[in-house]
């Protein structure tokens, strides 16, 4: 028996209980895709009338619905399209690939999102948002750049540090803890500039969807959520391509089948060109001084054959902070995924990922060789991933499968060269390997009822051979020292960890149009992200976890009520609660010197986490006026020995209160206008209360040593646009190219939204003999309204 | 580890001058007044000092008010004691005789305040120190965020043996350059124990690390050494406390502001060495130093341009 027939025969044997007796059954199955450019619709509904109920297609586009033999009436159907119905008797195994048609002339005309029309309420899944590009392009953004990162914001349970950071937090989870997938690939550091942009050029990306709780078993090593990003399939039918120009970037993405229906690519590619500018009106960009950043994004798909398809995507990116020739600092990411989707029988589904994914940064100071400083640091990740999609029939679809990451972290290559002296300061690579086993049935038991139950079984090895260390145990809050210094050979297992991670999800339908449903999750985590810093940089580096550093941990349960109204289901609705209880959650001891040491494991504290919450969702889908609100209150805080004198404090991103709204209103003409605005409570920080003098210097000093005792003012800002297309004829004669002016405003009202506030002695060089003036000072990242224009098309 | 942050900022304020700053003025929380003891001693053959105040709210901009009354010692390991002065502001003095200076490199000491019935204690070595060989001046033409300049470098080596920790003080025509961006602290020759850099010339951002940062009163930046100015270079060494001390502080009062305030620490209080008594809280620090010293006066017409 070979491979192929292995898999399918022990599933068979293992799921036996599962299969139902009965007269004979078939299996229809196929992909559902866009008829206007080949692209895979993701969570398209198979509706058999019959049964009242049906099968939604997978990441790929794919479905499998297994019945006895009969005649069915069955819809194939994704909103935005034209509902496709198809009468088939069944008396054997049916392959049903189907194109749907858009409804309307134009995709981006429909704003709602790309879901089955009640998904929402009738999936098992919750605690998750999807959000298609087109809706995220129609969000008034920062400088008019569309922005995939940015846009999550506006959803409930997601918040940030601040205006400009990086990264976002969810549910009361640090930056770290999200893993953010570019198709399959993980992203260490998702944004340019520091913060200000996000790094997935949105004319690649097809959708979002981002996972808060109820976290499924395929996915691991991650505590607080999932973004998963799938980017965009080349136009399989003919050669398209789009772009813009806008204030920061111009983009370009080109698209175009190999060979018609079966492969395709899309190329995209972003750069900024503030320098090009600069470089005319100015001369401070003389001398090699650089500041740029840019990404290339590339998918090709191909078709082989009805049973198998294969994939290659990578993303290239980078910053580049250059003071002159010899000085700067660049940093950027690099993945690459290949993809084989193989189809072992009708109802085996299979994908088998390879990745690679980078991230470094490099840094290099100094006046000329003799005199010079260069540091570089990175992290490798290797992945292989088989995943099975098991449609036993239309109660069960069992999905399993293993995640085997080999993990390569370099915290510094660094040489200091004085005066001709060289040293080099480096610190040993470190080495991990993390795999994970899992497996899950979603199992509708009746029309009321669904559960989704998984297990994952992760492992992690630290590895030599790198130097690992014994610490001693001092008063809590200080810096631990080494005391024994241990070596260890090549891939000599240091340190190994392994969890068990259950995963449970429940549904109950309570009408056509409404649910309640739950869920339970455990995650491990088993790679961490240092930062002491307000919001995270560039310069933040990974670790493992180690014979010193234990995996962090997380339980979440959450409950929802999910409900639509209005007809066709125009509104959606939901509220979740959640609490989740986090442990091994890492801080910092005050002064810890987090780059270039080799004893960091010595300046890092850990402890407990809690967060809790509610969060409320409205979504209008139908009429020129479209949009959503969402509300969360919530609490998150930490309980770690040596901090805020060993009680719990609330985390820099606590947010009491989070209010969005996004709104869209389409005229009939060319005009369509949005706005959002932003309501977040005043996010806590740390004051003094007195002060004292050392040497001529004004100290802050807070009596009561306490963390995040006060809160700053709330934040509130409003945007808004305004979209102009271009005119459809010309001439009498349609026009086949399209394009479209955004004008937008960013903080319409020009609100000093504080981010920080920081105490200080005054500019002023201070007087011997005379009083230090003390001051407060209020920061805003963006304290002015900012008005932009792109330019965008399509051809 | 810390970045050569001064043209890193700029550059990052230059590009991104949308963010902006507004003086506020919160209401803090009340706390008590606690004895600060400030005791840094050096083996300069000049009066030495240890102020005693007491910590103040922190926007009281008065001068802080002495500690009187207390009775102020620091003893060495070979019994020796020294007695400081009540001045009676909160000055403690110590003047040594002709030709005399305070301590020997290598011994311990020990601070004692005996104040209000209550014994404060401190512990601190002098360590040894390196030679400041020479200072060095050149001439940068303008860029975009000097105008044409003389920087300053000193040239010192650091002594072999990893673990020596230093506090480069800097005077401008006879004045210490005493702004918080201009704290200027290492460990061996580089920035931090996790560096490890032992037995080299200091590396350059702590050679260069001497230059005033000033501005006029347009705001443009200007060159920090002019003709005729002289510029006098001092290592101090510093026992490990002290060493974490002083980059503990720079953290707490060397703040980034602006766009920085993005990579800004959480605020936390510097540690102190001070031993108090059971149920009593002090703040300060103890530290006795050695020290070296060289100086130069800048002529440019000896400057190559």
């Amino acid at each position: 028996m070979n491979l192929h027939n292995l898999i399918p025969f022990l599933l068979s044997i293992a799921l036996f209980p599962l299969q139902i007796q009965g007269q004979d059954k078939h299996t229809i199955n196929g992909y559902i895709r866009d008829a206007s450019n080949g692209e895979s619709l993701i969570g398209a509904t198979i509706y058999v009338q019959e049964l009242e109920s049906g099968a939604v297609t997978n990441f790929y586009g794919f479905y499998s619905i297994t019945l006895e033999e009969g005649i069915y009436h069955i819809e194939f159907r994704y909103l935005g399209y034209n509902t496709e119905s198809k009468t088939i008797e069944l008396n054997n195994n049916e392959r049903i690939d189907i194109e749907l048609i858009t409804e309307g002339q134009q995709l981006d005309e429909i704003i709602v999102l790309g879901e089955p029309e009640d998904d929402n309420v009738s999936s098992v899944q919750m605690s998750s948002n999807k959000l298609d590009i087109q809706s995220i392009q129609k969000l008034p953004s920062f400088l008019g750049e569309v922005d995939v990162l940015k846009s999550i914001q506006t959803l409930p349970g997601v918040s940030a540090v601040g205006e400009g950071t990086t990264g976002f937090n969810v549910r009361g989870g640090s930056v770290g803890q999200n893993l953010v997938l570019l198709d399959e690939a993980p992203v260490y550091n998702s944004s340019h500039l520091l913060g200000f942009f996000s790094v997935f050029n949105p004319d690649a990306v097809k959708d979002i969807q981002l996972i808060k709780g109820g976290i499924p078993a395929r996915y691991g090593g991650r505590i607080a959520s999932i973004l998963d990003i799938r980017m965009k399939e080349g136009n399989s039918k003919e050669f398209s391509g789009q772009g813009g120009v806008g204030s920061i970037f111009s983009r370009l993405a080109l698209e175009a089948p190999f060979k018609k229906d079966k492969a395709s690519f899309i190329i995209a590619g972003r750069r900024s060109y503030a320098d090009i500018f600069a470089k005319v009106f100015t001369d401070v960009l003389a001398d090699g001084a650089a500041l740029n950043f840019y990404d290339l994004t590339l998918k090709t798909n191909y078709n082989i054959d009805p049973k198998n398809r294969v994939f290659l995507s990578g993303y290239f990116g980078r910053d580049n902070f250059k003071f002159d020739a010899q000085q700067g600092f660049n940093w950027g990411n690099t993945t690459s995924t290949l993809r084989w989707n193989h189809l072992f029988n009708d109802r085996l589904f299979s994908n088998f990922t390879l990745f690679y994914s980078n991230y470094d940064y490099e840094l290099a100071f100094g006046e000329d060789d003799l005199d010079k400083f260069t540091w570089n640091s990175e992290i490798n990740t290797f992945n292989f991933k088989p995943e099975f999609n098991y449609f036993i029939n239309p109660q069960n679809e069992v999905t399993f499968g293993a995640d085997i990451l080999f993990f390569n972290f370099e915290p510094a290559n660094a040489v200091g060269v004085s005066n001709g002296e060289v040293r080099d300061i480096s610190i040993d690579e470190k080495n991990a390997l993390e795999t994970g086993f899992y497996l899950s049935n979603d199992q509708k038991i009746n029309n009321k009822i669904s559960l989704q139950y998984g297990l994952r079984w992760s492992n992690f090895e630290f590895l030599g051979d790198s130097k690992y260390y014994e610490f001693d145990n001092p008063e809590p809050g200080t810096r631990r020292s080494v005391i024994n210094t241990m070596e260890s050979e090549n891939f000599e297992v240091i340190q190994n960890y392994s969890n068990l991670e259950p995963r449970f999800a429940f549904k109950y339908q309570l009408t056509s149009n409404s649910s309640l449903k739950t869920s339970y999750n455990r995650t491990v985590q088993y790679i961490h992200l240092i930062s002491n810093t307000t919001a995270s940089n560039p310069l933040d580096i990974w670790i493992p976890s180690t014979n010193n550093v234990k995996p962090q941990m997380g339980h979440q349960v959450a409950l929802g009520y999910f409900k639509n109204f209005g007809s066709e289901n125009a509104y959606e609705s939901s509220v979740e609660a959640y609490y989740r209880k986090t442990y091994n959650q890492i801080d910092y001891i005050d002064g810890a010197d987090i780059l270039i040491n080799e004893f960091i494991e010595g300046d890092l504290l850990a402890g407990q986490g809690r967060a809790y919450g509610l969060e409320f969702y409205l979504k209008k889908n139908e009429g020129p006026l479209t949009g959503w609100l969402s509300y969360t209150i919530a609490r998150t805080e930490l309980q770690i020995d040596g901090i805020n004198n060993g009680n719990w404090y609330p985390t820099r991103y606590d947010q009491a209160h989070n209010m969005k709204i996004a709104s869209f209103y389409e005229t009939p003409g060319r005009w369509s206008f949005s706005a959002n605005f932003s309501f977040i409570s005043g996010t806590p920080a740390t004051f003094p209360t007195s002060r004292f003098e050392i040497q001529g210097y004004a100290i802050p000093y807070n009596q009561e040593n306490s963390r995040n005792n006060l809160r700053i003012d709330s934040f509130h800002r409003l945007d808004i646009s305004a979209t102009l297309k271009g005119k459809q004829f010309r001439k009498d004669k349609k026009r086949k190219n399209e394009d479209y002016w955004i004008f937008s405003i960013y903080n319409v009202y020009g609100r000093r939204n504080p981010f920080s506030i920081y105490f200080s002695q005054a500019d002023q060089r201070p007087f011997p003999g005379k009083v230090i003036e003390t001051r407060a000072t209020r920061v805003s990242i963006i304290g002015t309204l900012l008005p932009s224009i792109s330019y965008n098309f399509k051809f | 580890m810390k970045l050569i942050p001064i043209k890193i900022l700029l550059f990052i304020l230059t590009v991104t001058i949308i963010s902006c700053e507004d003086r506020i003025y919160p209401t803090l929380k009340d706390a008590n007044p606690t004895i600060v003891i400030d005791a840094w001693i050096n083996n300069k053959p000049v009066e030495q000092v240890i102020q005693i105040t007491e910590s103040r709210p922190y926007f009281d901009n008065n001068l802080a008010v002495g500690v009187i009354g207390a009775l102020v010692t620091i003893t060495d390991n070979n019994g020796i004691t020294y007695s400081f002065n009540d001045t009676g502001n909160g000055s403690y003095k110590w003047t040594p005789g002709v030709g005399e200076s305070f301590g020997e490199i290598g011994n311990d000491y020990t601070l004692e305040v005996d104040y209000d019935g209550k014994l404060y204690q401190a512990f601190s070595s002098m360590n040894r120190v390196p030679v400041v060989d020479s200072i060095s001046f050149r001439f940068e033409e303008k860029d975009f965020v000097f105008p044409d300049s003389y920087f300053a470098e000193f040239w010192s080596r650091d002594l072999v043996g990893s673990g020596d920790t230093y506090w480069i003080k800097t005077y401008k025509n006879g004045n210490y350059l005493n702004k918080p961006a201009e704290i200027n602290i290492a460990f061996d020759a580089g920035f931090s124990e996790g560096g490890n850099i032992d037995g080299l010339i200091f590396i350059p951002p702590i050679r260069d690390a001497i230059n005033p940062i000033d501005e006029d009163n347009n705001d443009n930046f200007l060159s920090p050494y002019s003709d005729g100015d002289s510029i006098y270079v001092e290592i101090h060494s510093i026992p490990k406390d002290a060493f974490l001390f002083l980059n503990e502080m720079a953290l707490q009062i060397d703040r980034p502001g602006g766009f920085g305030e993005l990579f800004a620490t959480p605020l936390s209080n510097v540690p102190t060495n001070i031993i108090a008594p059971a149920d009593e809280e002090a703040l300060g620090f103890f530290t006795v130093s050695a020290v070296n010293g060289n100086g130069r006066k800048l002529d440019i017409r000896e400057i190559p341009k």
